[in-house]
Order: structure tokens, then sequence, then C-alpha cells
């Protein structure tokens, strides 16, 4: 190797010697010159090959930041839109949970009552909801009842000596109460269908727990039609001015269910995966103001018969026509709060579906057969925030809920059993607004003068939130 | 190798005809597949009489005092109705509790079913409001009535407005009788003469009043298995179902009907819990559920001849066990029996009583001695049964 490499040396060191002799020998300054000038050429050649590069490269610079600067124009307009997405998205829930202490009687004789305190996860209420377009939305709300799903043990203390009935909940106790898609092209005018609310009753339109003062939503309208009734339908709705309306084609009630102490709130098809759809009703409600966000006036009104979405059809060959009407205000200016409704039923035929249900094999109704040919209910609640004096945000209040689901019936006398008042007063105080924790205490008035009145008290607290 | 194989060979060969030697000529003897254990019976003639003799008959002469007790309170209708047509009418309707409280040990079917228990025996009964009816209306007719509520209908309504309020004394004057409440009694009855029909019917002509090709309840019971039979698979599921009647009704004497309204202490006793309070016909009540158990044990009704019936399918599994079940059943109603004491103590007074607190105890224990074999010991015979 190293031979190698002195004999490249060499060889190198020789030719060099020879070149360097013949410039020397031929340096004259005409040559010099034109040699400079060529020199000065071939570097102005060079530098604007290298300018011209230099150029190229800064257009495809200039192409590259246009690329990325469509690629980020690309990436804001996904996150745009999804944000737009999320934006048509919207969640809400709500729910509550109560302590409740009441007094109870053994049985139909006993007049010496025993005081019974219970707990209750009421409700946990999710909605989902998809602003499809402008005018197509719609709306899911899916609500689980005292804590879950399956079968419930359920005392009956007006049977014989008090019986244990076993009941499996409808559809266990997670309930879709709402499965709406809407179209509303205009304030004025929208269409909703699927499984909707109807506008009867307060507690359909004000079921929040903040939207009401009593630790549970108001026990009158309870004891006589389904609350936060829903069924399958359709409806028109809209706001002209100050005017909100509706006016709904829903499933009917089932008559077999209808039971003396709850009238035909039980009625409320909830028990099979199928609604009996043979008879439909009608539904409408007439507001001025808006019970939600303030003072309000309104009516509503449901008719529809009943004896067609029996199951057993051959029990009954007459209608069950039921008709409610519902007349309701709210004062809400303010610290003032004052809220009432008046609601008032009558059903036909009530003495054959009380035969009909009493004769028919399994139903048992047991001692509830027998229904009013004539419902009513009201409650009154008025309430004062103090935080209007005090640094407080507290709300004191006084509620009246009265029910007579046998107001009346067709034959013989009704028992005043079933004649309840309820006058309590109590707090709600909100820590946030969107926490409400309750308290209420009361009296409980059963019409039957041998039975004593009783006193309950209840303890709540109640959440709310929005995306 | 081969040595080997064939030594084996001769000595197994050996051994074999050394075994046989002993024996002549069992070659042909064969193993049973399945190994003896539990017990043979033939039901199907168990189960028709107990059909048949016991729970149709019992529902047949329910029926038939359904009648008589109708007739005898329309007696009292006439203002000149005197003592002795009241005395009639309570006798009456003490006849109709009878068999009612009998069958009281079969309360599955149509009883059930068609809801025939709360509309003749609700209790309690709600004297408020059956007092509102009788000072509010006049007149009363049955089909009326029959949409009213349970608790102001059936057996306990018509014991009240025969016998009085039972707290001092279980007689009552004919001149106490009202015309309202001689008419609502005559109501009730049509009522309850109604509901007994219905349920007889159910038993012996259909047992569904709206479906017209079905067949009496009876037949169910007494064809188990058969491809049209809904109800019953097999005849195990009908003496499994006679059994738990059985042990329904002991159970609701011994810790509801009696022990409920006799409380931990005299201090919680609770008269007005008491069933049959008004006429104190309580105890005959309470005896007649046993005695109802005691028709289904033995296959026949007291005093009648001897017929196949639970008795015997027990006694195939075990007749120590069918006997002590005899006995214990008769414990049972003599304990009942008993606490009327020396000095014919009506149960709502024995519960205020401390030597009647002593016996009616004795007659709890003796229905919990009973409930215990018969679910611990009959029961479970069943899945030894090869039926």
């Amino acid at each position: 190797m190293n031979n190698k490499l002195t004999l490249l040396a060499v060889s190198v060191a020789s030719v060099l010697g020879l070149s360097a002799m013949s410039n020397a020998h031929a340096a004259t300054n005409t040559e010099t010159l034109a040699k400079a000038i060529a020199k000065q050429e071939a570097e102005i050649a060079l530098l604007k090959q290298q300018l011209a590069t230099l150029a190229s490269e800064q257009k495809q610079q200039q192409q590259q930041s246009k690329q990325v600067a469509t690629q980020v124009d690309t990436v804001v307009q996904q996150t745009a839109e999804a944000q737009d997405r999320f934006s048509r998205f919207s969640f809400n829930s709500y729910g509550s949970a109560v302590y409740t202490s009441d007094e109870y009687f053994d049985n139909v004789q006993d007049t010496s009552a025993e005081r019974r305190n219970r707990t209750d996860l009421e409700r946990i209420v999710t909605e989902f909801g998809y602003q499809f377009t402008d005018d197509w939305s719609m709306e899911v709300e899916i609500e689980y009842e005292h804590g879950g799903t399956g079968s419930a043990l359920e005392y009956d203390g007006f049977d014989e000596f008090g019986e244990f009935e076993s009941e499996v909940e409808a559809g266990g106790e997670v309930v879709v109460e709402k499965a709406e898609i809407r179209y509303r092209p205009s304030k004025a005018f929208g269409v909703k269908f699927g499984n909707i609310h109807l506008p009867i009753g307060l507690s359909s339109i004000l079921h929040k727990p903040s939207q009401y003062l009593t630790v549970q939503r108001h026990k009158s309208e309870a004891a006589m039609m389904p609350t936060v009734w829903n069924e399958n339908g359709i409806g028109v709705y809209g706001e002209i001015s100050d005017f909100h309306y509706q006016a709904q084609v829903v499933s009917g009630l089932n008559s077999e269910y209808f039971r003396t102490y709850d009238w035909v709130a039980s009625g409320h098809q909830k028990r099979f995966e199928e609604v009996n759809t043979d008879d439909l009703a009608f539904a409408g409600r007439l507001d001025y103001g808006n019970f939600k966000t303030g003072s309000a006036v309104g009516v509503a009104y449901y008719f529809g018969n009943t004896s067609g979405n029996r199951h057993k059809s051959n029990k009954l060959d007459v209608d069950g026509a039921l008709s409610i009407v519902s007349v309701a205000g709210a004062f809400v200016e303010g610290p003032w709060i004052l809220r009432g409704q008046y609601l008032y039923g009558t059903l036909d035929n009530a003495d054959a579906i009380t035969l009909a249900n009493k004769t028919t094999p399994g139903l048992q109704p047991g001692n509830f057969a027998q229904l009013g040919s004539e419902s009513q209910s009201f409650f009154v609640e008025a309430g004062v925030k103090l935080d209007e004096w005090f640094d407080l945000p507290m709300t004191v209040f006084a509620n009246v809920d009265y029910s007579n689901p046998l107001m009346a019936v067709e034959t013989g006398t009704a028992t005043q059993r079933y004649e309840n008042t309820w006058s309590s007063v109590g707090i709600n105080y909100s820590p946030i607004p969107e926490i409400v924790i309750k308290a209420e205490g009361g009296l409980h008035q059963v019409a039957v003068a041998s039975i004593p009145d009783t006193n309950f008290f209840a303890l709540g607290v109640g959440y709310q939130f929005s995306l | 190798m081969r040595v080997k194989h064939t030594a084996i060979t001769l000595a197994l060969i050996t051994a074999l005809s050394a075994c046989g030697g002993s024996g002549s000529d069992d070659t042909s003897t064969e193993i049973p597949d399945v190994p003896t254990t539990g017990f043979s019976f033939v039901a199907t003639e168990m189960i028709t009489n107990l059909t048949d003799d016991v729970i149709v008959a019992g529902y047949a002469n329910l029926a038939a005092k359904g009648d008589a007790l109708l007739l005898a309170t329309q007696a009292l209708l006439s203002a000149s109705a005197t003592q002795a047509d009241l005395v009639t009418a309570q006798n009456a309707w003490k006849s109709a509790r009878e068999p009612w409280e009998q069958g009281e040990s079969h309360i599955f079917g149509p009883v059930d079913s068609l809801s025939i228990d709360p509309h003749l025996d609700s209790w309690p009964l709600n004297t408020t409001d059956l007092q509102t009816q009788l000072d509010n209306n006049s007149g009363f007719d049955a089909e009326t009535i029959k949409a009213w509520n349970d608790d102001v209908q059936g057996f306990h309504t018509m014991e009240y407005l025969l016998f009085g309020n039972g707290v001092d004394s279980n007689t009552k004057l004919i001149a106490d009788l009202t015309t309202s409440e001689r008419e609502y009694l005559i109501a009730l009855a049509e009522v309850f003469r109604d509901y007994t029909t219905l349920l007889d019917d159910a038993w012996q002509v259909s047992y569904n009043a709206e479906g017209a090709t079905a067949i009496p309840y009876a037949d169910l019971l007494k064809t188990p298995g058969d491809a049209t039979n809904t109800i019953y698979s097999s005849q195990l599921a009908v003496i499994e179902e006679l059994i738990n009647g059985m042990i329904g009704i002991v159970d609701e004497v011994g810790n509801g009907k009696i022990a409920d309204p006799f409380g931990e202490s005299i201090s919680t006793a609770d008269t007005s819990k008491v069933e049959s309070q008004y006429s104190w016909n309580s105890l005959t009540d309470f005896a007649n559920n046993i005695i109802g158990v005691r028709n289904v044990y033995q296959g026949e009704f007291t005093g009648a001849s001897d017929n196949t019936g639970l008795v015997d399918f027990v006694a195939a599994a075990d007749a120590t066990l069918s006997t002590r079940i005899t006995s214990e059943i008769d414990d049972a109603i003599l304990k009942i029996q008993a606490i009327s004491g020396s000095t014919d103590m009506p149960f709502r007074q024995a519960i205020l009583d401390e030597d009647g607190r002593v016996l009616v105890q004795s007659a709890i224990d003796a229905l919990t001695t009973l409930q215990t074999s018969l679910e611990s010991d009959v029961l479970p015979l069943l899945s030894d049964w090869n039926s």
C-alpha cells in the first residue's frame, strides 16, 4: 500500500511542476485581461445559474407554504364543522334524591298510625338532543327511577292482613320518557312526533327539581292522572306573540289498570313492550305567557276513549270516554312565586269498567276496582325568595295539594277514604344555581272523620345542568 | 411373550370357571340399569278422588249454602220477621262459612284467577264506608253492589249486619236490624250466591266463563300432561299444587289469622285484626281451615268412608312420616279448638286473656310444627317419587 501511494504522489508532483512552468512562460498583459474577463464572465454565469436555482427554490417554497396554508384551512374548516356539530348536540341532566317520613295505617280499621321513614333515589334523567338542520331536531329523554331496574316487592296495607305483592316494574325502571323528532320551520308553527309529552298537568312542563317548590312533585296530580305524561303520537305547537299552543293526537289509556286510589293514572300503558293504540286521544293546551320562565295562565284539555285499549277486549262493550280539563296559573315576579292548578275529570261508564276489572281473570285489582265517574284535584304553592333582602339564596314556601279521585261514583255513595289534603311549609336552598336542597313539613288529612290527621316531613336534593 | 399370553389366558379361564362353578345356571342374571331409589305410587286415583270428592264436592256444597243463605236473608225483609228468622240467617251464614274455610286449603285455580277470594272474604271490613252506604242509599241491588269495593261486601259485611259489632256479644236483636241493613244484606247475599255459583261452574262446567271451549277446571287437574292441558304438565305438578295449598293455609292460619291479632304481648294484641270477630266464629273458621288440610291429606271429608289421599302418597314413601303428619294435623285442630277453654271464650277475648294467650301460643306452636313437617318432609318426597 505504501509503495502505491508513493508512486502516485511522485506522478502528481511531476504533472504540477510541468504546468507551472508553461504558465510562467506565457504570461502577457492582454492574455491576462482576456483571462480575467473570461473568468468574470464565468463567475457571472455561475451567479446567474445560482440565482435561477434560488428563484426556483423560492417558487417551490411558495408552493409548499401554499399547500400548508390549504392544509391549515382544511383543518380549521374541519374543526369548525366539528364544533358546529357539537353545538348542534345538547345534553341535559337533572335528578333528585329524597328522604320522606310519613305515618301509615295498617288496614282500613286501623286508626293508630305508625311512622315510616324512607329514602329514595327518586330519579336521574338524561336528555340528549340534536339539531340536524335549522328546522329539524330531535330529543330523547331517559329516566332512571328509584336507582335501578328490575322487579319490586310492594307492601299493600289495605289488603287483608297487609299483603306483599311482587311487581315487575314496566320495562324495569329505566324509562324512555320522551323520544321525539321535531320539525319547526318557524316560531309560530312546529310539528313533533314520536314519544311526546302531553301538555296536561303542570308537572309535564315544570318537572325539574328547581321548577317546583315541594320536595316531591305535586301529589294531587299523581293521584289523578299520569304525571309527566308521555305517549306515542304527533302534535303541533308554536308561539304567536305571547300565546303558546299545543294540539296532539296520541295513544290512549287502558282502563284495565284504572284503580280507585289514582283514578286513571295507572292506566298509562307502561307495563308492556307495545302500547295498544286502538283508542286514540286528543290533548290540547293554550297558554298565555310561559310557565317555564315566568308568569302565565293556561287551559288544557284531554279527551279519549279507553275501552278499546284493553287486552281482554270481550269484557267491556261500552266506551270508557275520559276527559280531563286543567286550568293553571303562575305569577313569578321579583321575589314572589305563586302557582296553582285545578284538574277536573270525568269517566263514562265507570261502573261497567269497575265490574269488568273486578271479574277479569288474573287482573286482580283487589279492593281497588271501584272508579270515580268524576275526579278532581288541585294545588297552590306560594314562595318568597329571600335573596331580595338577605344574602341568602333561599326560598320559603307554603303548599296545599288536594285530590279526590273518587269525587263521585255512578251508583251508591263515594267513600271519602281517597280524598286527601296535604298542607305544608318548607324551604328551597340553592348554594349554586344548579343545585337545590329542600325541606318540607306538613299535615296529611283524609276526609274520613275516623282517620286521624298525620304529619309528614321530607328532605330532598336536586340538581340540573346543561352542556 | 407368547408363552406369557397363553399363561395369562389360561389363568383367567381357570379363574372365571372357578367363579361360575358356584352357581349352576345363573348366567342370565341382569344388573338393573337404574338403581332402585325413591318410591313408587300410582297417583291417578288419588288425584281423581281429591278433585271430585274433596274439591269439587266442597265448592258444590258452598254454592248450595250460598243459595240457602240468600233464602234465609230474604226472609228477613218482611217487617214481621222474627228473632228466629234472624237466627236461621245467622246459622245459614255459619253454615256457608264451613265449606269456604275448608276450601282455603286448595285456594288455587278459578278461586284465584277469577279473584273470587277478595270478592267473598275481604278482611278487615271497612265499617266507615259501610255505614256511609247504609246512611245514603236504599233499595240496594246486587249488580250495583258488585261494582263497589270488596271491603264493603262478602262474608264479613254480612256477618257484621247479622251479628252486630261483636265487642260484647255475638247476638243481635231483629229489632236492631234496620230496613236498609236488611236490604243491603239481601243484596250482599245475592252477590255472594252469584260468585259461589261462578266458582262451582268454573270447576264443573268451564274454567273460563268467557272461553266457549274451556273445559271444567276439574278436568285439567285430572288430566295432567295431556297435549291440551296448558295448566298442569304432569301428575307431579298437581301433587305439588295440592301440597303447597296445604302449606299455604297452615302458614296463613298460624302466622296470619292467629299470630297477627295475637301480637307479642297483651299490650300489642289487636282485636281489630281478628277475622270473624262479629259472629265470634273465629276459632271455628281456623279449625275449619285445618280440617280442610285434613280433607286433602286424608282424601275424604271427616267421617266419610276411607278414600285415597295424600296420606297414601306419603305412606308409599315413609309410613312413619305419614302417620306423624296425620297426628300433627289432628293436634293442630285440637289445639285451635282448645283455645276457647272451659269458659267457651271467643278468640277475640282469648288474645286479651293471660290463660287464653297460653292456649293460643300452643296452637301457634302446633301449626308451626305442622308447617315445618309439610315443607321439610312432605314436599321433598316429590323428588323421590318415581312418577
